[in-house]
């Protein structure tokens, strides 16, 4: 397991929205089913005192963690928001803080991920679909019948697609250690490179599914961070180029983050990649 | 969104960077009066989105007395393709040195990086290839407020402590105002002092609201009308319509379109959590388009609910066929609900492509 196990009592932000209400259940179902704590409390500023789904909601991660032990934030409050509930799960104390909204201001995302960092608390997304280690811990959204525990990681910047390649790796009867979604916006927390480095140090997890996409080139630095055997599907060939960012931005990033050029780099540095979903399973085995 | 050059240097002189004196006229005003206190030298601006702007005819050098002339003539001219809707009259600098600075965000460093360069001007894309150290970079942490001092000074060199105090400002600029980007090219010394001569500034689109602009520019108008409903969606060519949800799954439903020699009509990503009224919109937004001759709905339910998304493509009710592949969160009650009205659904992604594809063969 990495970023915790089912011993691993998790606060939600955002508790009482929609989606938090909904995903407390659903995480708390998959918690009794394996045994686990799964979430202990609710955070919702002006809130405390209501419960949801039998969870206690409280005002202030303060106020939580006086009445609650818990270890991880998984994170559902709106995007304005968002950036502040990262910052206080991370002050609190918590290791890990799960992003799961979308549309955060790429600064408000910078500022977080930087401040977390100094607490001490690993960020994963935001706009991910958190992470699921079958059998263990279910922390955020991914569909968790799609999954079951064997010895292959995946990590993902998309996540629909990362529930697709979890299909076809549990059709194909290939299990998974653990499965990270680390989120499709510009500023991530936790990187393919800082994900690797748990799998390595995982005796469960003996080889890795990369998923990628347009953009950037976190894949390429992660691919070389690590000895571990990577099977990798690079999304987004035929999508059209994105608006580019001024050519500042192609300074940066040197031309990089097509699709077609981040696969051949991948493919240099002895990398499978996938042309489509279904040939990862084989490519995994012809790897083994 | 990118913002105009006078938009831009608006934002820049309110953090106190010296832009020169100007004034803004739109297609069909007449010249302002006055136009002697600009200065007797003057430059004639289009005000247009593209890059190059200068080097396309976009810049025009002109006197007080004949501004006019530049004036109709960039507004009868198209630069690029874009028409010239509004102009920038600005006085002429006496010009001493240039420089280059601009601020965007590096993805692996997560943190603002400032590149410069004590050579700015129209071919600094040229320097970038040929001449790479001729640009310096420093990354700032986004908890600073402010650049500190060595930083500024590893950065700016040789340049003259002006420099250094506008390079702060911009890094200023670029946190308040939720930029992707902040440039100035060329920044430039003159015996009157330091003045941002040109100005690039693009606002995250997901602090548009915060930054009080209610409207996206840089989009067309189906575009717009998509991201109403908060889809990001991008035309193309071909017959098969595609809505998914994430980016990614569904640019490996074009990729896969495309393995199996189909051509995408579009791609449409619903967003997360899509509710039945999203999915009607999508589908609705799709099948609008003519040239669409079937519709692939590739939906994977986490946040999203599958029988939300079924609710959403039985009231769609539109003429194209329309395959579906569902799985996830409430996949049981999606999947009965769309074969009680005789809804095609495959199991794999596939599966559905391929017959996509073969019923627009």
């Amino acid at each position: 397991m990495i970023y915790g196990d089912k011993n691993s009592g998790t606060i939600v932000w955002g508790a009482t929205g929609r989606q938090g209400s909904f995903h407390i259940n659903l995480m708390n179902e998959y918690a009794r089913s394996v045994g686990g704590r799964g979430v202990v409390a609710g955070v919702t500023p002006g809130k405390g005192g209501q419960e949801v789904c039998g969870v206690p909601v409280y005002t202030s991660a303060k106020e939580a963690l006086a009445e609650q032990d818990a270890e991880t934030a998984v994170i559902f409050v709106p995007a304005g928001a968002a950036g502040d509930a990262i910052m206080e799960a991370a002050h609190a104390g918590l290791d890990l803080a799960v992003a799961i909204t979308e549309h955060i201001p790429v600064h408000d995302a910078m500022r977080a991920i930087a401040y977390a960092e100094i607490c001490g608390c690993a960020v994963i997304g935001p706009n991910c679909p958190g992470l699921l280690s079958p059998g263990e811990q279910k922390l955020g959204i991914m569909p968790a019948h799609l999954a079951t525990r064997g010895h292959v990681g995946v990590i993902s910047r998309s996540g629909t697609l990362t529930y697709e390649v979890v299909d076809e790796l549990t059709r194909a009867g290939i299990g998974q250690s653990t499965i990270v979604g680390i989120g499709g916006d510009p500023v991530i927390g936790q990187t393919f490179a800082d994900v690797l480095a748990q799998f390595e140090e995982d005796p469960e997890t003996e080889a890795v599914v990369l998923i990628g996409e347009v953009g950037g080139n976190l894949e390429e630095e992660g691919v070389r961070s690590t000895d571990l055997p990577i099977v990798s599907y690079i999304a987004g060939v035929t999508a059209p180029p994105n608006k580019r960012m001024g050519h500042a931005g192609a300074i940066i990033e040197g031309g990089e983050g097509d699709a077609r050029s981040k696969i051949e780099r991948l493919k240099t540095l002895g990398v499978p990649v996938a042309s489509r979903p279904s040939e990862i399973p084989g490519m995994l085995r012809d790897l083994l | 969104m990118k913002l105009l050059e006078f938009e831009a240097k608006d934002v820049f002189a309110r953090e106190g960077i010296r832009i020169p004196k100007g004034v803004v006229v739109r297609k069909g005003e007449g010249l302002p009066p006055h136009l002697e206190e600009i200065g007797d030298r003057v430059v004639v601006k289009a005000q247009v989105d593209v890059g190059g702007r200068g080097k396309a005819g976009g810049v025009l050098m002109a006197d007080a007395g004949n501004a006019g002339e530049a004036v109709q003539h960039l507004f009868g001219a198209t630069i690029k393709g874009v028409p010239v809707n509004s102009v920038l009259i600005e006085e002429r600098l006496p010009i001493e040195h240039e420089y280059y600075v601009s601020i965007a965000i590096d993805r692996s460093k997560k943190e603002p990086v400032i590149l410069f360069a004590d050579t700015g001007g129209v071919n600094i894309e040229e320097t970038a290839k040929t001449n790479p150290d001729a640009i310096r970079t420093v990354a700032v942490s986004p908890l600073f407020a402010d650049v500190p001092a060595f930083l500024l000074r590893e950065l700016t060199g040789t340049a003259p402590a002006g420099v250094r105090d506008a390079v702060n400002r911009l890094y200023r600029v670029f946190c308040k105002n939720d930029a992707l980007l902040a440039e100035i090219n060329p920044l430039v010394t003159t015996p009157n002092g330091i003045y941002a001569a040109d100005a690039k500034l693009i606002i995250d689109d997901n602090s548009l609201a915060r930054q009080g602009i209610a409207v996206n520019r840089d989009l067309t108008e189906r575009e717009k009308e998509a991201e109403k409903h908060g889809f990001s969606y991008v035309e193309l060519e071909g017959e098969i319509g595609v809505i998914g949800n994430g980016a990614g799954l569904t640019m490996a439903t074009l990729d896969l379109i495309d393995h199996f020699r189909g051509r995408a009509a579009n791609f449409l990503d619903v967003g997360g959590g899509a509710d039945q009224e999203r999915v009607k919109h999508a589908v609705r937004l799709v099948a609008g388009m003519p040239s669409v001759r079937v519709i692939i709905v590739n939906l994977l339910g986490g946040i999203t609910r599958c029988d939300e998304v079924a609710r959403g493509i039985i009231e769609a009710g539109v003429s194209q066929e329309v395959i579906v592949r569902l799985a996830g969160t409430n996949e049981e009650e999606g999947r009965r609900l769309l074969a009680e009205k005789g809804y095609r659904m495959l199991g794999s992604m596939d599966e559905t492509v391929r017959a996509a594809v073969e019923a627009t063969a």
